[in-house]
Order: C-alpha cells, then structure tokens, then sequence
C-alpha cells in the first residue's frame, strides 16, 4: 500500500505541473472547472437546488476540492450570498448543493454561478480558483398565471416563532396595493418595481386554517392571498413509562403535550420502537400505546417513543426490566365473612400473574374514614385475614390492594367494603343525676341522664329501666320501663330514703346499673354562694371539700339563661378533684350561670356543698331601671327602683349611677361631681356602689328650678345605655304660705261677690241711684263757672211750684223711649206712676214736695196715686248717657242726642208728659221753639235735669202748655206745693 | 231541484225520477264538492318556499360561524372580494331581463341544478371542517338542503316537468386541484356560501312567484251544474 501511495502521489506531481503549464500557455480552462450546473426551484420548500459534475478528473481519481457559489437576485450583479462548498469529487459523479432562500422564489429571478478549487493536501500547492461558470438563472416567475396579483409563499408551514417573509409580485405596476396579515395591515420593503416583501417575525399559532395574509389594489379590486400555517411546536413526549398488568401485555403512557395538528398538517404522530427486538408499532392513541410481550420471554426493553409531524421529531427512551413493571389489577369479590362484635373474616380475589407469582395485599380496616388497621397479606389467588379488635355495632370500611411481590413496583388500585359489626351489651352505666323539688308536699325527684356514647352503649340502646328501692323500710322493688330517646323520669317519694338504680339496655342486655341515693328529705341546705369567673374556656370552678369520705362531686348548672326553662346540666368529678371547668357551647357572653357544686358520699348520696354564679363574659346592663320619684320638695326629692333585679342583668351590678342636670350655671349639689356625658353635656353625677342600694335622696336642691335625672347600673364592664332623662321641677319654697293666704281670700271674694249678686237692687239703690243728687253733680260748677257765677242749687224747699200738668191721654199707649225702648215696652205697668221728688238735701225734713207725674214707663191708665213711691229722683237718659254729662258739652250734645231721636221716634202728639225742667231757660220752655232751638235742654218728654233757678230769672213766660200742666198738678193734690 | 209538492201527473214523475238520477250522476264531477282529489301543486309550493326561508334563516348563523372559522377577511362584514377561482360555482346573479324571461320549467330546473351543484360542494366543505361543532352544523344544514331538493323535485313533479338527469361524467366533485392554493380554495368557501344566500334569496323569490301564479282566483269555486234534460 505504502508503495503504491508513493506512485500515486509522484504521478499526480508530475501530472499537476503538465495541466498548469498547458493553461498558462493555451489559456484554456481549468480542467476541474465545475461542468454541467443544473438548477431548479423547489417552491414549496423555497430551495434552490444545484446539480453539477466535475468531468475532468480522472478515473478513479477522487480530490478534495472547494466550490465558491455565487448567488445573485434579480440581476447577476445584484450578489446576495457567496458559499464555499467543501466536498470529494470523484471523477462523474454529480455533486448537489442546495440553498434555502428567505425571500419566497417566486419573487425573484435568481442567478447563480460557480468556481473550483482543488483543496486536497496531497497537491502542494493547489490554490488557485477555476473560471467562473455562466450564470444560469432560476426564475420561478414563469410558471405564475395570468392573475394581476400574486402573493408568495403559498401554503407555507412554519413552526411558532418563526421568521417568515412574504412578498407579492404585481403584474400592473401600480403602487396601491395594500398588505393585510389576519385583516391588520403591513408594510414592506420594495424589492423591485413589481415586488415588494415583508418579514414576520416570531409568528404565533391563531387557528387551525392558517393565518390569512392578503394584499389588494385599493381600487382595482385585484386580490391575491396565502395562508401561512403556523403549527406549535411539538413538544417532547413527557412522563413516559411502560407497565404491565399479566406480563402478557405492556402498556406504554405519556404526556402528549400540545396538539400540533392543522389544516395543513395532521396531529403529530407517535411511534413506539423497541431496540432489543427491533420492532416498532404506530401508536392510534396520542397517550397510549399497547406492546405485545413476546412469547421468548424477553426481560429487558428498550423503548422509544418518537412523535413526530411535518416540520419536527422528538423522541424519548426508556430502559426496564418487564417483571420491575407489573401493576396487578385491582382485586375483585372483597366481602366480609363471619362479623361479630369484636371481629371479623374478609374475603377477596386477585388476578393471577403469570405462573405461581404471589401478590402482596395490603388490607386496610377504616372506621369514620381513618384507618385504624393494616394487614398485609401474601396470597397467589385467594385472599382470607381475620380483623379483629373491632367494637361492637360499628361501621367499618375494609379496602385491599395488592402488588407484585418478586419486585414492587405499583400497588393495585383499591377495592372497598363497608360492613357493620354485631351489637354488644352497653359497657358503661349511664350517667345519672337528680333534681329534688317539693310537688304538693310530697318530695318529687327528677331523674335525668345521658345518652350513652356510641362507644359505651355498643348497640341501639332500645330502653331504661328504672329500679326504686326503699331503704328505710322493705317494701316491693318499684320497676320503671322508659323507651329509649327519653333522658328523664320523674318520681314521687315519700319522706324515706329511696336508692334508685338505673340501667340501659339493648338488644343484646343492660348495661352496669348507675346507683344514687336519695333522701326523703329535700334539704334545702343553706350554703355560701359565691362567684367564678369565665374565660375562653369556660368557667373554672373549685371548692372546698367538705368530708373526707366523698366519692365524688357533682356540679350542676342549667344550660340557658335564667328566664328560660332549666336544661339540667351535671359533671360527674372524682373523689381527689376539688376543681373543674366547665364548658359548654350553650354558654353565651351576658348570661349569669349558677352553678351548684355537690359532694357524693360513700352512700352515694349528694349534699350541696357551695353554689357558686358567674358571666362567661360580663356586659355592661342593657336596660336601665324604673325610677320613681317621689317626696319632692323645694330642696330635696327621692329616687327609688325597688323593682329592679340584678340577679338578671348581663354582669354582676356594681352600682348605680345617678345622673342630675342641674339649670344652666347651677353647681352639682354635694355628693355629685361633674362629668361630661358622651353627647358633649355637662351634668352632675353620683355613684352608688352598693347594687343593693335602690334608692336615693337627692338634697340640696334649689327651689323653682328645673332639674333632669337618670338611674343607670353599671358593671364591671360599663354602665346601662343613655336613656332619657327626667324632668322635674322643684317647688318654691312659699307656695305653702301663699297657699294658706289666697285661699281663704278667695273664698271671702265669692261670698261677697255672691251677696252683691243678692242684693244688687238694694245695693243699686244705696249706691248708684237712678236720680242722683244734684248736690253731687259736677255740673253744677260748670253752670257757675261760665254762665252764672250766682247760680245756686235749687232746693226742693225753696221751690213753690207752680203746677205740673198732666196730659192724660185716653187710650194707652206704649212709649217708645230711645235708649231704653226695650225695657219700656218689656215692662208695661198698668198704673200711671205718681212719683214723689224727694229732696236730697241732709236738711230736708218731712214730706217734701212730691211732683205727680206720668212716668214713660207708667201706663196711664193706671195714675193711682197709692202706688207711688218715693223714687230718687234720675234722668231717664239711657245709662250710657250718664258718665259723659258730667261736662257741659256731653251734656249738651247728649241732650240734642235725646232730642233728635225723640224728634224722630215719638210723634210730637203722642208725648202724653210734657214736663217742664226748672232749669229750663225762659226762651227754651216753649216747645214750639224746640225745633229751632235743638241745644236747648227742652225736651218733650223726658224729665229735665232740675234745677234750682234764681228767681229773677225764673221768670219764664207761661206757655200753653206748661200752664195746663200747671193746673192739672195742683188739681190733684196739694201736698206738692 | 226536488220535485215540487203537490200532485204531478204521472209521466211527470218520470221526468222528475230522471232529473234526480242525472244530477247525482253529475255529483262527483263538481269540483267543490271532491274533497279526495289531488289539492295541486300549490302546498308543496308553499311548503318549499318555507323551507326556503327557513334555510335562508339557518345559514345567516351557519355562515357566521365557518366564517369566522376562515378568518379574516373572510368574517369581515364589508370583505367584497372578486371572484377568483370558484368558476364552477352556479351562479345565482342573472340579468333581470335574462330571469323574467323565464318560464317555470326552466326556473325550477336551475334551482334543481344549482342545489345538486351545492350541496354536493357543501358536503366536501363537512369533510374538511376541523371542529366537531362545524361539522354538525354543516351536515345538519346539508340534510335541509337535501330536502328543499326534494321539494323542488316534488313540485317539478307536480306541475309535470321532469326532473334535469345529470349528464354522465359531470357529476360535481368536490376536489381541489394541486395548485389551489389554501387561500383560493378558502376563497371557493366564502363563495359558496355567498352563492348558497343568493341562491336562496333567489329561490324565495321564484317560489312566492310561482306560489301567486298557481293561487286559483277567489271567486271560482262555485258550483255549476248543467242540467240537461230541463
């Protein structure tokens, strides 16, 4: 061999020089110039393909040689990639190369060209290229249609993110044409004045029918498209493992990952290959796959797992040993056999694994879903294991599962059964306790107790029987038979000392009787009562042992609040326990517990030992009490709130708060101080810290003026919610005194009042006469003052009249007289009245001159002189007339008044009296000149105020009138002189 | 029509037993009075045109839904694309004059024709649906076509025009050529579709055509007997 290398090589030396030398001087070509250069376009792929031959080697020989590839694009001196492309050439033998372009074929006219190095290291100096070979072009374009648009590359598969480019070629050269990848435009790179190009980059997966890329002419209406399927990247096959069940077939399973499948393209493949053996088996399923064990008893595989799809393969191992593989099937026919209370058999199958393989089973006994047993068991087919140490009536849950034994790899999958076991007789006395009361005088026991657990009572408990025993005398045993849900009976003793024993029973028979001792006598110890504080817990209650022979003790509360009926409670305690706690979900923050502690004797008999009440947690007092106020004086009131019970509150009362607003800017009297309500107001405030001190004086108060209070509890936690508060107003401090005074005053006002009433004609009479004295009249100085300083009141005495004449009018008529025309005509006399003028003078003595005349209110008819009396002598002007004519002008102007109303109501000749006043001027005595003189006191028929004149100017002319009356006045009598 | 009361003359009663044979011998042939005899081409006219509107109705959601499943452009509401590829659709666009111009016979043979064509394009668009929902809901929209198509058939038969034989050999096939592309035969799918509404719409309009054409008038059943013999 050495030999002929040496030849081989010499030969070639001498060879290489020749060749140089005849192209130095031919200039001809190489000869190991590239020959035959053949192109073609896979579109599809978007590769150019190269094909060529090196025909000058010679035979047999083979050199290591380099080809330079030359890529141009749309033109050949537009050069896009330059490659050295190693390889052995052998003489004939076609070479290939191909390159993947990123722009799509189609787009573009490609032109490609190469040249030859020899790059063997058995020729020395080889370096030099050969000529370039001519261009040859691949152009894609000629196989396009007719359409104006088209868009490249089609149908192309990527996987997510990729980076793809994407061009359009234009056959019609126009600029608008727009882009739209999945309806969102795109913009490019102009390649040439038909060909523009964009790069996706990172494409990602949208659907299964591909991303939709587009371009149009905006107003050509010319449309070409692709779509660009963008698969998901296969994954690698996770959590693969093989397994068999009877060593006849393996299982193989794994995580398939994501689903690579598109329109395009199908879901990936899995195929299955075993190395030792060879095989392979396409799997259908994308997570499973069986294998057929081989009957020759193949131990060791080697498996293989490839998925694969158009654009990937992945692929992952294993390597085990078949038996290191077996998951037996889950058992079968798990049944229990001979239950009893306290045991029983189960029974199960299993699947045989090839020849006289054994499992191990593991059987598992739950009870309330924890297991509580675990056997485990070797078995070939048939499974048998005896539980045992089971309780009575009790539902259990059996499950098995079994494994291969020679090497575990998998426990089966379980197979579960329930099964209850027999009942058994109760184990453990009920727990008994009692409540003695007084029913009627006979001692009355209530007997309550517990319902067994479901430990202790091995069975439905079906009834309780009840045993009375009479210690103190013997007598026949009293039998009592309660159905079970019952957890109380009530007996009625008499004064004896009764032992009662009490049993539960079910099917199977009765439980340890439960003995308590009862005295006839209730006793109603008195014991000290104390407190216990709560907590979390509950409530830690202790005591002091009373006898040191006590079996046990027996606390006893009732569950609810205290206005609620009792749900009797009790704890049992042992005979060394001095201290418990007692908890209870019925405990409720705010309820006080009463809780009685009692010690059971040897002859197990109870004794109340302390009582003692407690708050889980204390409240302050939810309702304030009833106060009543009472006692209230000037300076003091009483507070009282008898009624209210602090046994019931929701904490132990502490105290009381009183609570008093005195008026603005008053002190807090002593004993209170000043506080400052959570409204902001100001009042004054007391405490009371005795709970037991319900009532309250409240001192120091001042009279007449208004104050507010309020009672409110308080605890340990707070005080009772902000009520209202009351009003009250102190009394002054003489009212008493007043009282006394005005009183009596008033009654004497009543009494004088009501004689006035009595006696008001009388008193009219004394008081206020109708003709008042004119001696008293204030007229009398006007009349001097202005007119007449010498004008004098005319005295009775000192007047000789000269006559009165009285027209008497033959029928009767009513006078209607203006003013008092009511009281005229309501009161009609039937006499004419004779009056008698009775002077008003002190001096007066005996019968004076008595003027006889006709009084308005006097019937005519009825002018008996018997039934005159002595009248005062008043102006029948209407009352109200009689104030204003103490000045002369109200005088005058009432006189007018009077006048003219008479001018307008009585015709001038019905006044039947024509009475003649002495004051009477001269000229105003004529009545025919009453017209014309109306301020003239000259009246037709009124009595004219009289008035003692002068006799010089009494003068008066007689009238016609004034002299008939005149004469009638003297014919009637004389004692009117 | 009875004999009158009274007391006729003996030859009269002759003629009136006469009279009575020959109208209950003209009864079946009053058409009012023929309620066994073939009701016409009308309900199965009507029953077609319902059918029609009821497919138009299903493949408003139908559409929606592949659509969608196409992708944009394709669901986009104003996507008015040119007709490229899809040549062998039918079309449903006609001049007016062209579709006036028509008489019934030819009417229904090119709905006949153009639901054969369709359906027949319809079921390869079910093979090629990737998700199951799309395939039931095309396959149940295939299986209304297939009736309104033999609707159409019944009412061709009913007014007694035979049905179009198809020529052998030119049974439509739904098989896209190699070098359609996805995009195009995407394009061949909106199409279809866009033909299939057409189509319908048009097919409404022709059967509530034909629907008015066959209504008899309202005033013509009346009952006419001719008495002969009086």
């Amino acid at each position: 061999m050495a030999l002929f290398a040496v030849f081989q090589t010499t030969f070639l030396l001498a060879l290489l020089p020749l060749r140089t030398y005849k192209s130095e001087v031919l200039s001809e070509p190489l000869p190991l110039t590239p020959e035959s250069l053949k192109v073609s376009v896979n579109s599809t792929r978007q590769r150019l393909h190269l094909q060529w031959t090196v025909h000058s080697l010679a035979y047999h020989q083979e050199l290591k040689m380099v080809f330079q590839i030359q890529i141009s694009r749309f033109k050949t001196s537009n050069v896009i990639w330059v490659e050295n492309y190693r390889t052995t050439v052998k003489r004939n033998r076609v070479l290939h190369w191909s390159w993947e372009s990123k722009l799509p074929l189609e787009c573009a006219a490609h032109f490609i060209r190469m040249r030859s190095m020899v790059d063997d290291a058995r020729i020395p100096k080889p370096g030099f290229w050969s000529n370039w070979s001519s261009w040859e072009e691949a152009d894609a374009q000629n196989s396009l249609g007719h359409d104006p648009l088209f868009v490249f590359p089609k149908d192309k598969l990527v996987e997510e993110g990729s980076n793809v480019t994407i061009c359009y070629v234009s056959r019609i050269h126009q600029d608008n044409i727009s882009c739209y990848l999945e309806g969102v435009q795109i913009y490019g790179e102009r390649l040439d004045r038909s060909v523009s190009a964009f790069e996706l980059k990172n494409v990602s997966f949208i659907r299964k029918k591909g991303t939709n890329v587009f371009c149009k002419v905006d107003q050509g209406g010319a449309l070409g498209g692709i779509v660009l399927f963008v698969s998901k990247v296969l994954e690698e096959p996770k959590d693969f493992s093989c397994e068999t069940q009877d060593l006849k077939t393996l299982t193989c399973t794994w995580d398939p990952g994501s689903d690579t499948g598109l329109s395009k393209q199908p879901s990936q493949s899995y195929t299955l290959f075993e190395s030792f053996s060879g095989k392979k088996t396409l799997c259908k399923h994308r997570n499973w796959c069986n294998w057929q064990v081989a009957q020759d008893s193949q131990e060791t595989y080697n498996f293989t797992l490839v998925a694969e799809n158009y654009l990937r393969k992945r692929s992952v191992s294993i390597l085990f040993n078949l038996t290191q593989r077996v998951h037996p099937m889950t058992p079968y026919n798990l049944f229990p056999k001979n239950v009893r209370a306290t045991n029983a058999t189960m029974t199960w199958k299993v699947h045989s694994i090839g020849n006289n393989s054994t499992l191990l089973c593991r059987l598992e006994l739950l009870a309330e879903g924890k297991v509580i047993q675990q056997h485990n068991v070797s078995i070939k087919v048939n499974g048998e294991y005896l539980l045992s140490e089971l309780e009575p009536d009790t539902e259990y849950v059996a499950r098995v599962r079994c494994a291969y034994t020679n090497h575990f790899w998998k426990w089966s999958e379980l197979i579960s059964q329930k099964f209850n076991t027999a009942e058994a007789a109760p184990s453990e006395a009920p727990d008994v306790w009692r409540n003695m009361k007084m029913v009627s005088g006979h001692p009355t026991v209530s007997l309550f107790w517990k319902p067994l657990s479901k430990v202790h009572a091995n069975g439905k408990i079906l009834f309780y029987n009840v045993i009375v025993e009479n210690l103190d005398k013997p007598s026949r045993l009293e039998v009592l038979s309660i159905p079970a849900p019952a957890r109380s009976t009530e007996l009625t003793l008499d004064q004896c000392s009764y032992q009662i024993h009490v049993t539960a029973h079910n099917n199977v028979g009765p439980s340890p009787a439960s003995v308590i001792v009862i005295s006839g006598d209730p006793g109603n110890e008195e014991v000290e009562s104390g407190r216990v504080n709560g907590t979390e817990d509950g409530f830690s209650v202790s005591w002091k042992p009373q006898s040191g022979d006590a079996t046990g003790y027996v606390v006893e509360w009732c569950d609810g609040p205290q206005d609620l009926p009792c749900v009797l409670q009790w704890k049992n305690l042992g005979p060394n326990t001095t201290s418990t706690v007692i908890s209870s979900g019925a405990f409720r923050p705010g309820v006080r517990y009463n809780f009685r502690i009692y010690e059971i004797s040897a002859k197990r008999m109870a004794h109340l030992l302390e009582k003692k009440a407690g708050y889980l947690e204390e409240l302050a007092p939810s309702d304030n009490p009833q106060v009543v106020m009472s006692n209230l004086t000037s300076h003091s009131f009483t507070l009282s709130w008898k009624d209210y019970s602090t046994e019931s509150q929701p904490g132990f009362i502490q105290g009381y708060h009183v609570y008093l607003k005195p008026k603005a800017g008053e002190q807090c009297p002593p004993a209170f101080e000043k506080t400052v309500l959570p409204e902001d107001s100001v009042c004054c405030k007391h405490t009371i810290d005795n709970p037991e001190q319900k009532t309250f004086v409240v001192e120091n108060l001042q009279p007449e003026s208004i104050y507010e209070f309020f009672v409110t509890p308080y605890t340990s936690v707070g005080e009772g919610p902000l009520d209202a508060f009351t009003k009250i107003t102190t009394p002054d401090e003489y009212s008493h005194i007043l009282i006394r005074i005005i009183l009596p005053m008033i009654f004497c006002v009543l009494i004088v009042m009501i004689i006035c009433y009595l006696k008001r004609q009388w008193l009219k009479e004394k008081c206020y006469p109708d003709i008042p004295d004119p001696y008293k009249s204030s007229v009398l100085s006007l009349i001097k003052s202005k007119e007449n300083p010498h004008l004098t009141i005319m005295n009775v005495n000192d007047c000789v009249p000269d006559a009165i004449e009285v027209i008497n009018k033959p029928e009767g008529s009513k006078i209607q007289f203006l003013g008092t025309r009511k009281s005229l005509t309501e009161t009609e006399f039937t006499k004419p009245a004779c009056i008698y003028l009775l002077p008003t003078e002190k001096n007066y003595s005996g019968p004076g001159p008595c003027i006889c005349f006709e009084n308005f209110t006097y019937n005519q008819a009825a002018s008996d002189f018997a039934s005159c009396g002595h009248f005062p002598v008043t102006p029948q002007a209407p009352p109200h007339q009689l104030g204003p004519l103490t000045s002369p002008e109200n005088l005058l102007k009432a006189l007018e008044q009077n006048y003219m109303n008479s001018l307008g109501e009585i015709p001038a000749g019905e006044a039947n009296l024509n009475y003649v006043s002495q004051l009477a001027s001269p000229t105003s005595g004529d009545k025919d000149s009453l017209p014309t003189n109306p301020p003239e006191p000259a009246l037709c028929s009124e009595y004219k105020m009289q008035m003692a004149i002068p006799l010089g100017l009494a003068s008066a002319p007689p009238s016609e009138n004034s002299s008939l009356s005149s004469a009638t006045l003297l014919g009637q009598g004389e004692h009117y002189r | 029509m009875l004999p009158a009361a009274g007391e006729p003359a003996a030859g009269d009663s002759w003629g009136m037993l006469a009279c009575l044979c020959a109208v209950l011998w003209h009864l079946p042939a009053v058409p009012a009075l023929n309620r066994t005899g073939d009701p016409g081409p009308g309900p199965s006219i009507q029953k077609t045109y319902d059918l029609t509107r009821y497919l138009e109705h299903q493949l408003r959601s139908l559409a929606g839904t592949y659509l969608n499943y196409l992708g944009p452009p394709f669901n986009e509401p104003d996507f008015n694309p040119p007709r490229l590829g899809a040549e062998t659709l039918p079309r449903a666009t006609v001049n007016l004059e062209v579709w006036r111009s028509l008489n019934d016979r030819l009417r229904l043979t090119q709905n006949y024709e153009a639901y054969s064509h369709l359906l027949c394009y319809l079921r390869g668009l079910n093979r090629q649906a990737a998700t199951a929902e799309l395939r039931r809901s095309l396959a149940h929209f295939c299986t209304s076509l297939q009736g309104l198509l033999g609707s159409i058939a019944g009412v061709m038969a009913a007014l007694g025009y035979p049905l179009p034989q198809p020529l052998p050999g030119t049974e439509p096939t739904w098989t896209p050529g190699p070098a359609h592309s996805d995009f195009l035969q995407k394009m061949d799918d909106f199409w279809l579709l866009k033909e299939l509404q057409t189509w319908l719409w048009r097919s409404a309009k022709d059967f509530n055509r034909l629907k008015k054409k066959m209504q008899p008038p309202a005033a013509a059943v009346t009952l006419h007997l001719e008495a002969h013999g009086f």
